[in-house]
């Protein structure tokens, strides 16, 4: 073997090393290490440490307004619940379909349900099964009520949260929301019954999205 | 190229730039020693008297594949991270032919551009401006064109994926489709170069 490598000219040498490594690839299997997955704690932990595995409701919100279509919204709650409500682009994946879904390793992907919890396993699994920009809707369904929905915005607003108020009750009705108004302080027992839910028109029907390419 | 480290979170998206810049460096330096800053023996490919951008391009293709595939097998790296285009058939054949053809013309892809314009060459310059106008133009055009920009989507696929064949049958599928490629590429050459003789 040494003494034909050596006899071989410099391109030959490259041209046996690839066929023997590509003979070879006939018997080593597939490179995709199927379903099984692994959790790199250090990484989980780091990311959790940092904050960095949340969103906020208001964030998504501006995400959504200003068109942005770098990253999908998965409702991981039953098809029922989907389907009475959810924030406009969210496409319904319920936790037990997460193995087989259509998500893709490197998309950015916003997790959420009710609350934090059932979000945050999904979270877990997705991120065991190395999807790499998963996050949580912090608080769920139900800060995207309270903060973008039906934000309470107190009567006597200083002018600094006046604009921010001015901006809450836009972003509501970009939603389909209702701002509730408060006579006093925000401290004021809120009792306000939570409108019926409707979906709004959608205002994101987005065309399908190309990356960047990378070119010769 | 930078995937798995990135996602060990060894660097974050400003190191990964300082990276991309480091890779796209040496791959302009490695076009360069390959004589891809002349736009001369670039346009040679297409009169197949000097077929080097074929051996050079499948060269890098086979060494890549091998070394993707053979680190994911080994478990050093997780291939379902690294990027796939999505595929849109339609528009990609029609945008393959339109920058060929300016290759053609040209001399150069826009890689090689920046590669001949690192060596001073003017007719790279011309073409990196050319490449500019055609983006603007593009840009400005495009809701024209977004109907069949993203006509015929058909996600991000693979070759074994669409064969349904074994993975590494295809990898030794690949490389020996690369071998015959160089030994026909090398034949015609010879070839050209006899008739070129002859004339």
């Amino acid at each position: 073997m040494a003494d034909l490598m050596r006899k071989l000219s410099l391109n030959g040498r490259l041209a046996l090393t690839a066929f023997v490594l590509g003979f070879l690839a006939l018997f080593a299997g597939t490179p995709y290490h199927g379903a099984d997955a692994t959790i790199n704690t250090k990484e989980l932990s780091l990311t959790m440490a940092a904050d960095a595995d949340q969103v906020g409701v208001t964030t998504l919100a501006d995400w959504i307004i200003q068109g942005k279509s770098n990253f999908r919204v998965v409702d991981v709650r039953h098809a029922t619940a989907y389907a009475e409500y959810h924030i406009p682009p969210a496409e319904n994946i319920p936790v037990a379909g997460l193995g087989q879904s259509s998500l893709l390793h490197n998309e950015k992907i916003v997790l959420y349900a009710d609350d934090g919890v059932r979000a945050a396993q999904a979270w877990m699994l997705l991120k065991a099964k190395g999807f790499k920009g998963v996050y949580i809707l912090r608080g769920g369904l139900d800060a995207w009520k309270d903060s973008v929905l039906f934000p309470r915005i107190p009567g006597n607003p200083t002018p600094a949260q006046a604009v921010e108020f001015a901006r809450a009750r836009e972003v509501s009705r970009f939603f389909g929301g209702t701002p509730q108004a408060l006579a006093g302080d925000s401290t004021a027992a809120r009792q306000v019954a939570m409108p019926k839910l409707t979906m709004p028109a959608s205002p994101t029907a987005g065309a399908p999205k190309k990356k960047k390419k990378e070119g010769c | 190229m930078m995937a798995p480290f990135y996602k060990f979170g060894l660097f974050g998206d400003n190191i990964g730039l300082v990276v991309a810049f480091l890779v796209g460096i040496g791959f302009g330096f490695f076009l360069e020693r390959a004589g891809f800053g002349s736009s001369r023996k670039l346009a040679a490919q297409f009169y197949f008297t000097d077929l080097t951008v074929f051996k050079v391009m499948f060269t890098a293709i086979v060494t890549a594949m091998l070394g993707v595939y053979y680190l994911s097998v080994f478990g050093f790296m997780d291939l379902s991270l690294v990027y796939l285009t999505p595929t849109f058939l339609a528009p990609q054949v029609v945008g393959g032919l339109i920058l060929g053809a300016g290759f053609v013309v040209g001399g150069y892809c826009p890689g090689t551009a920046c590669v001949g314009i690192a060596t001073g060459r003017i007719d790279a310059l011309v073409l990196f401006i050319g490449i500019f106008v055609g983006i603007f133009g593009f840009s400005e055009f495009f809701p024209l064109v977004s109907g069949f920009y993203n006509a015929t989507p058909m996600g991000q696929l693979t070759l074994p994926q669409v064969t349904r064949l074994p993975y590494g049958l295809l990898v030794f599928a690949v490389v020996l489709m690369a071998l015959g490629g160089f030994a026909g590429a090398e034949w015609v050459e010879k070839r050209m170069a006899a008739r070129q003789a002859e004339a």
